[in-house]
């Protein structure tokens, strides 16, 4: 009796402290709502529907919708990378082979089943293009040595070199699952025509205007998607976008806005609307072209970059621009950057700016520039952060005597100029369309890569890259990097500048959905829902 | 009179050929490569492959010979085949067919008010010259002529928005189609530009009313007690109709290809747009071919105004303009 007694009080105690969690739990808990079409404005107009052909987030964000990927990065859980028709994964020892098990029972909106054939040609035109198709990211799978596809539901991937961001690079967005029937008859099908097995099905897109999807009612993800189909607003011109939000006529803009348009948005539709800032994987800075002097010396593009106070620059450029944060070569909230002390000990990054600009002086003294000199910087005739930021490095050079031209090219002329080098400095950002590996963000400092377009060359940068690119236990492979990075800063090979942030904007009605720090991803919705209006 | 129209059509092809290759060779000048911009070398995280890129320039043709790049696009236009654009792979007819009839539409409709508007002004204006009337047209008309369409559009939307959380649809739908969607989306576009050409037309209106409302058959018109409407109507505006005739059909032509920032403030997918960011990108079949267009829609307005003016004046004629030709 006595034990029924305290079995009934700890029952109790069980029942009110989980039910005091329950509450709470339900209240915090919104059930997902079936219905409700997606209106997006997206920033560029589609060159082809083919993303594995073209290089534009302009295809991959509306077209993601329509596909399915081997991997994908959780869209819960950044940066994890999680299987999409792959349902495991097994690697062997040496990190030489990876085994695929895919889902059974995919269908694409052909009615067809998608097998491990499918999955072999859509990899396979991406890493070995035949003649007629284009592949602007081959280069982050020169790891791989073959694709097979030995059994109905089985993939495997044969590797040249462990390559530890191998998985990362696996599910870069835009590499979607095709049907190999239509690749066969014809590699470019899907420049035109769209057969996926994704949650939405396309349903009409007029060139220049709008992409439209609806829901795919046999999804193979059960229940998903809850909304009724997603409309992309092709609208090229930011201030349009921005009137387009305010007008409620589209509820989400996926790129980014300027600061002062997401200001009046926000001003305007108050709390209908989040304005999400996400630390997106940018740097904007200054590529060097060393083949030219005095850039040749270290001295003076040591010089260079002790005149710019970055400390200050984030002061003056946030409120109008999207760079907000100071760093090193990998983006500075990563596990790849070097601490805060060990920043600041580097050339450009003291705290202590009357400082930096006496020894800049005294730089360029010795390198026989007392007086300074002049030269030009080359830029992109885009305002945000392009010319602002070339705005800033040109006022903070004129304190060491050195008077930059400012050379504003259109997006042609300054990719031109910057492939042939026609250039002294140049205002030129990279970054990273998944998770920001060092792999796809560091190349450009190494000897003979396609995009070190100032042509520097340090071997003991190119022996840590080498090193870092094949290190599959990651604390050594951060030590690597580091070192890397206190390498070109401190050889000022870049005139680093600062990184960047994204700020989406998007109603509040849509739920299950936070932007990942590349616009490029998570852009499926198959999970997310509207609330009633 | 047929004659005089075969003359004016068969002299077209000559000033459209050398339209098409003075644009071929500018084109060529302006350094830039809508290969590279294939490759994403103006996006983050875009990768130039140097083999990639000679894959691209062979895949367009780009690594040809000028002279054979030319020639066989103008073997292509003998052949009514325009091309194919280098952006995006579709034959550039059919991009011109998406976004031909609302630039179409814009067009001509904004003539149309401008038109509707300038001449009873501008006569207006002319006949009660120097009063309230008068001023009023003038401040109008000035204000049209000052104001830049882009900042008219641009407060149209944002006092749409603002007061009436309002703003035009972002897809087109044809007249035909959908009468009402199409009004709801267009309505503000053509009021914004035609009230622009409507300004130059009104100024243009008043003068030229004033100047022949001081020739001598008005003169004699009112001494022979016509009636007020009687004069200006049939005496007056019917000849000063002339230079009105030509900035309408010169406005019109204009606007075809003209409506670059009416489109990007109104988020249109119209001609003008399409032109620009062809030369951005150096899609160099698209803009070769919408000069060719625009340089086309030139030539065949000004013909018509030309025709015009025999209607407006019978003391031209096409004998005259052949005998002014020799």
């Amino acid at each position: 009796m006595r034990h029924l007694k305290v079995g009934a009080i700890l029952l109790s105690v069980v029942m009110l402290v989980g039910g005091l969690w329950a509450v709470p739990l339900a209240l915090g808990q919104e059930q997902p709502r079936r219905g409700g079409i997606l209106r997006v404005a997206l920033a560029a107009d589609p060159p082809s529907l083919d993303a594995h052909q073209e290089q534009t987030f302009a295809v991959t964000q509306p077209m993601s919708a329509v596909y399915n990927n081997l991997l994908v990065i959780d869209p819960h859980n950044y940066p994890k990378v999680i299987g999409d028709v792959a349902k495991s994964w097994k690697v062997s020892g040496d990190h030489l082979t990876y085994t695929f098990t895919l889902h059974e029972g995919i269908k694409f909106h052909d009615g067809s089943e998608l097998t491990a054939a499918d999955v072999k040609a859509s990899w396979d035109k991406v890493v070995f293009p035949s003649g007629g198709v284009i592949s602007p990211r081959r280069g982050n799978y020169q790891m791989i040595k073959s694709i097979e596809a030995p059994e109905g539901f089985t993939v495997i991937i044969r590797l040249h070199h462990p390559s530890p961001p191998f998985l990362t690079h696996m599910a870069h967005p835009a590499n979607f699952i095709y049907p190999k029937k239509y690749l066969d008859t014809d590699p470019n099908y899907f420049k035109t025509r769209a057969v996926g097995s994704g949650p939405f099905k396309l349903k009409n897109y007029v060139r220049g205007s709008y992409v439209e999807m609806e829901r795919n009612p046999d999804y193979w993800k059960k229940g998903l998607p809850y909304l009724d189909g997603l409309t992309y607003f092709i609208i090229t011109d930011t201030s349009a976008r921005t009137t387009a939000l305010r007008s409620s006529r589209v509820d989400v803009e996926l790129r980014f806005l300027p600061p002062v348009d997401v200001h009046a948005i926000k001003q305007q539709l108050g709390d209908k609307i989040v304005a999400a800032k996400v630390q997106s994987i940018g740097n904007f800075g200054v590529t060097v072209n060393v083949g030219k002097k005095p850039f040749d010396d270290e001295r003076v593009r040591k010089a260079l970059t002790l005149a710019i106070d970055r400390y200050d620059a984030v002061k003056t450029l946030s409120s109008i621009t999207n760079l907000e944060l100071v760093g090193d070569i990998m983006h500075p909230e990563s596990q790849w950057a070097l601490s805060k002390e060990e920043l600041e000990k580097l050339p450009g990054f003291g705290r202590d700016h009357a400082a930096n600009l006496r020894e800049a002086k005294r730089l360029l003294a010795e390198a026989g520039f007392p007086n300074g000199f002049r030269t030009v910087l080359t830029n992109r005739n885009i305002k945000m952060p392009y010319i602002d930021l070339a705005v800033y490095l040109i006022s903070s050079w004129k304190k060491i005597g050195v008077e930059a031209e400012h050379k504003v090219e259109e997006t042609a002329t300054w990719s031109q100029s910057r492939l042939n080098r026609e250039f002294a400095l140049l205002v030129d950002p990279y970054g990273s369309t998944t998770v920001g590996d060092p792999d796809e963000m560091l190349d450009k400092y190494v000897t003979g890569q396609p995009e070190n377009w100032g042509r520097m060359s340090d071997p003991v940068v190119d022996d840590l890259f080498a090193l870092q690119s094949k290190e599959m236990n990651e604390a050594k492979r951060i030590q690597l990097v580091r070192q890397m990075s206190r390498r070109v800063l401190g050889k000022a090979w870049r005139i680093h500048g600062l990184w960047t942030t994204r700020l989406e904007v998007r109603t509040a009605r849509l739920r299950n959905y936070e932007p990942l720090p590349s616009h490029w991803n998570n852009r499926r919705f198959e999970d997310v829902w509207l609330t009633a209006k | 009179m047929w004659q005089y129209i075969l003359k004016r059509v068969l002299l077209m092809i000559p000033t459209l050929l050398g339209v098409a290759l003075v644009v071929f060779l500018l084109m060529h000048v302006v350094p830039g490569d809508i290969a590279l911009l294939i490759l994403g070398a103006g996006e983050q995280g875009g990768d130039v492959n140097l083999s990639e890129l000679e894959k691209v320039r062979h895949k367009l043709g780009l690594d040809r010979p000028l002279y054979v790049q030319f020639f066989s696009w103008v073997w292509g236009i003998v052949r009514l085949d325009f091309g194919n654009s280098l952006w995006t792979g579709a034959p550039v007819i059919e991009e011109v067919c998406i976004r031909f009839p609302l630039t179409f539409e814009v067009a001509v409709f904004a003539t149309l008010v401008s038109t509707l508007i300038a001449i009873p002004l501008g006569t207006l204006a002319a006949i009660r010259q120097d009063t309230w009337v008068d001023y009023g047209v003038r401040v109008v008309s000035i204000g049209g002529l000052a104001i830049p369409n882009f900042w008219t559009g641009i407060l149209l939307i944002l006092f749409l928005v603002i007061y009436f959380e309002w703003s035009p649809p972002l897809v087109f739908v044809p007249l035909w189609e959908d009468p009402w969607e199409n009004i709801k989306q267009l309505f503000w576009p053509i009021v914004t530009v035609g009230y622009r050409n409507a300004a130059v037309s009104t100024r243009l209106t008043r003068s030229a009313v004033l100047e022949i409302m001081r020739e001598d058959y008005i003169r004699t018109a009112w001494a022979k007690g016509l009636r007020e409407f009687l004069v200006v109507v049939k005496h007056t505006l019917k000849n000063a109709m002339l230079p009105v005739i030509t900035i309408i059909g010169a406005e019109l032509a204009f606007l075809m290809g003209g409506l670059v920032v009416t489109e990007t403030v109104f988020t249109l997918n119209g001609l003008g747009r399409f032109i620009v960011d062809a030369i951005l990108r150096r899609d160099i079949p698209v803009v070769q071919t919408m000069v060719l267009l625009t340089a086309f829609i030139i030539v065949f307005v000004n013909l018509i105004v030309d025709l015009f003016y025999a209607w407006l004046d019978p003391r031209i004629s096409y004998r005259t303009a052949k005998a002014s030709q020799r």
